[in-house]
């Protein structure tokens, strides 16, 4: 009996503890939100318009609060429309997004991200394209920087107006430490060996790298370093698996590229264990001359850096490769995410969510975002009294080069994922060849 | 109808509805979870039904298989560095004096800690740059072997099983010290009368009679840790390449980060199994050991 109690106990232990890790499987699934359901229960009364609203402003950052102060005042200039608005905190709406998009009841008009999301929502019939309202409005179409609705243009329709811009691959240097040394800021991957060696001699960290969470590699320096050698085409092609593989070797090359970059020891020891925002403060407190960073790291350089520190700091686009094939006065971006609109709407509705989207979207909030310190990807005068130095140089830099995509937002998570892993095992000596096809299968495989 | 069996009625009906809740929210899961393990599924979309497809990839997963290793290293390290470490600090701080007490509060501390907290302040001791373990090791004269204890492939999974020992030394203490004072003082006194070394006392007295609270802490040791996962994801997140990863970092890493739940439940049901296996094994190993 009391060996029966006790076998019963270790299942119900075992069980209950497995249980609570697979549980979680479900929550993104299960969760409905009614909130969104009363898409199609727009009332039949001419004067009141009825529309839900889901955004993830919610914090306190400039930004953010400018947006919410945007969404209030379009209420109060448009007392016939009347909003159902859903703020939902940033960490948890990706979440419940899918999570409405899997049940079919999306919200009228919701914050959605370029890309794949864009794809999977268009492939569901969930979005209508907003080109009706783009093209009423030319002067505000025209204000976009080229390229700004590439990802979110499936088969000639946009379906969205993005409202932000994310440069991944900056390479940022500190004037100070590269003066001190009598380097130049380097241009081609030549002087960038040799600024690396005369740095580290010195003894100090030429480049900082934090990729504990993997990514980084991937956004910020294969991104732009694989375009420089093998360009855009082939890694469009090789994204679709379309006449182009993960295995060529000009990829091949490119990580070679990356790996002999680490061979020269620019990157500090451990750096597969620090976080980008370690790394941020090692660069933004001098203790690296470099680092390879996209635009999310101005934030957190303003936080870590005194005044002075931030006015030693440069920013340019990573240097050119001998050979090869990209325009190397480039730099990967991605467009931020933006206002789309469900396919249910129509009739009176769709002219009021037309409005709403112009009225978050417009160039007025363009500008205004801009002046929060964040990039849009939109021609708009910058108030350079309002950022830092550092935020006014890479705006420039940003308008003045051509942008090419970003690795994890073309690839599937999946092949996200490979190169991701690979590039921490390339960058511990692990082979180019067979990282390069880790990485074919698991796209390969992923696009079945 | 008898009384015993009336009474056993009675039970039986007031264990129902904690039985129930219990079905609903972890049995069903399981199976639910199980279920998706024969399914393609990436969360939004049509399911695809593959059979054993999930099961026979995970047999040929290279990472499942380092994800396994690592996860048995894991569990030697609890079984045999957890159980042993506070059986015997149970034995030194059975007795209640003020400062046993201390000494007790000290060694469950960890546990009060989230573990968050826990991988974060770690994570500084491993530091390559500015860790206190490299600091000490310079400071004693042993630059040379300062590393980048987290980074290194070889080394990182056995300086990450270094906290999680740490971390939940102290409830097993508490079991055991519980179990130690529960032995009865007359027993201990015979033995003491009949001329019982301390030794003898441990091996013939103590350890016997608190053989059933071992046997349990055991099964909580080798449950807890193949569910391992927050400090191993706060420290290293299953990386460099993989090779930090336990069963369940990458159970989590393929359900939701690259959105495959069907091969994420498929993961899910194995550690399960895995875990039944382990246990069962232990507690054929212990039965022996008694006889």
């Amino acid at each position: 009996m009391k060996k029966l109690l006790l076998l019963t106990l270790m299942f119900v232990f075992t069980v209950s503890l497995i249980g609570c890790s697979s549980g979680n499987n479900k929550t993104a699934n299960s969760e409905k939100t009614p909130a969104a359901s009363n898409g199609n229960s727009a009332k039949k009364n001419e004067e009141k318009v009825k529309l839900s609203l889901w955004h993830n402003f919610t914090g306190n950052d400039l930004r953010a609060t400018m947006m919410r102060d945007q969404i209030d005042k379009f209420q109060k200039d448009h007392p016939n429309i009347e909003l159902d608005i859903q703020a939902i905190p940033p960490d948890g709406y990706k979440t419940r997004l899918k999570t409405v998009a899997a049940a079919n009841e999306m919200p009228d008009v919701f914050m959605m991200w370029p890309g794949a999301m864009t794809k999977e929502f268009h492939d569901g019939g969930l979005i209508q394209p907003i080109n009706a309202l783009l093209d009423s409005k030319p002067e505000w179409r025209d204000g976009y920087l080229p390229g700004s609705f590439d990802s979110f243009t499936i088969d000639g329709n946009i379906y969205s107006a993005t409202l932000g811009l994310t440069p991944t691959s900056i390479l940022f240097y500190n004037k100070a430490i590269l003066n001190q040394y009598n380097l130049e800021v380097p241009k081609t991957w030549d002087e960038l060996l040799n600024a690396v060696k005369v740095i580290k001699e010195g003894g100090l960290t030429p480049i900082a790298l934090g990729n504990k969470a993997a990514w980084l590699a991937q956004s910020s320096i294969i991104s732009s370093l694989a375009d420089r050698v093998t360009g855009t085409e082939w890694f469009l092609k090789a994204a679709a698996q379309d006449g182009a593989k993960f295995t060529d070797p000009e990829f091949v090359e490119a990580l070679t590229y990356l790996q002999d970059l680490w061979k020269a020891g620019a990157f500090q020891e451990g750096f597969n264990s620090i976080d980008n925002t370690q790394m941020e403060v090692m660069f933004a407190q001098g203790q690296a001359a470099m680092m390879i960073n996209g635009g999310w790291a101005l934030s957190n350089l303003a936080a870590n850096a005194t005044p002075e520190q931030l006015k030693d700091m440069g920013a340019t686009v990573l240097p050119s490769i001998p050979g090869g094939k990209g325009n190397p006065n480039s730099l990967s971006g991605a467009l931020g995410s933006a206002f789309g609109l469900s396919s249910k709407v129509e009739g009176n509705r769709l002219q009021a969510a037309y409005d709403l989207i112009y009225a978050l979207s417009g160039p007025e909030v363009q500008k205004m975002t801009l002046d929060s310190s964040n990039l849009v990807s939109y021609k708009a005068e910058l108030d350079e009294s309002k950022v830092s130095s550092i935020f006014s140089e890479v705006y420039k830099l940003v308008n003045s080069v051509e942008r090419t995509p970003v690795y994890d937002g073309v690839m599937t998570s999946a092949g996200s994922d490979a190169v991701n892993n690979g590039l921490q095992e390339l960058l511990m000596g692990g082979d180019p060849q067979k990282i390069a096809q880790k990485i074919q299968d698991a796209q390969a495989t992923s696009l079945q | 109808m008898t009384a015993k069996a009336r009474i056993r009625g009675v039970i039986i009906v007031g264990l129902l509805p904690a039985l129930f809740i219990f079905c609903f929210f972890v049995i069903v899961p399981i199976i639910w979870s199980a279920w998706y393990g024969f399914y393609d599924w990436k969360g939004i979309g049509a399911m695809k039904f593959i059979g054993f497809g999930n099961y026979a990839e995970i047999i040929q997963d290279p990472v499942f298989a380092t994800s396994l290793r690592n996860n048995l290293i894991v569990v030697a390290a609890s079984v045999f560095g957890q159980v042993p470490i506070a059986l015997a600090l149970a034995l030194v701080l059975r007795q209640s004096t003020l400062y046993q007490r201390i000494i007790r509060s000290v060694v469950f501390l960890p546990m009060v800690l989230s573990s968050v907290v826990i991988g974060i302040i770690w994570g500084y001791i491993y530091h390559p740059q500015i860790g206190i373990l490299n600091s000490l090791l310079d400071w004693i004269g042993l630059g040379t072997w300062k590393q980048a204890w987290l980074s290194n492939p070889n080394i990182s999974m056995y300086m990450l099983a270094i906290p999680i020992i740490w971390n939940f030394i102290g409830p097993y203490m508490i079991m055991y010290i519980a179990a130690l004072q529960n032995i009865p003082s007359e027993i201990e006194d015979a033995s003491a009368i009949d001329g019982a070394k301390p030794m003898r006392m441990l091996f013939s007295i103590r350890l016997p009679m608190i053989w059933d609270t071992i046997k349990v802490t055991v099964v909580l040791c080798i449950s807890g840790s193949l569910k391992t996962f927050d400090l191993i994801y706060v420290m290293t997140g299953g990386g460099p390449a993989h090779s930090t990863e336990l069963l369940a970092s990458y159970m989590y890493n393929n359900t939701f980060s690259i959105y495959r739940f069907g091969y994420g439940s498929a993961i899910s049901t194995s550690i399960i199994i895995i875990s039944m296996v382990l246990i069962a094994g232990s507690q054929l190993l212990m039965r022996r050991n008694t006889r």
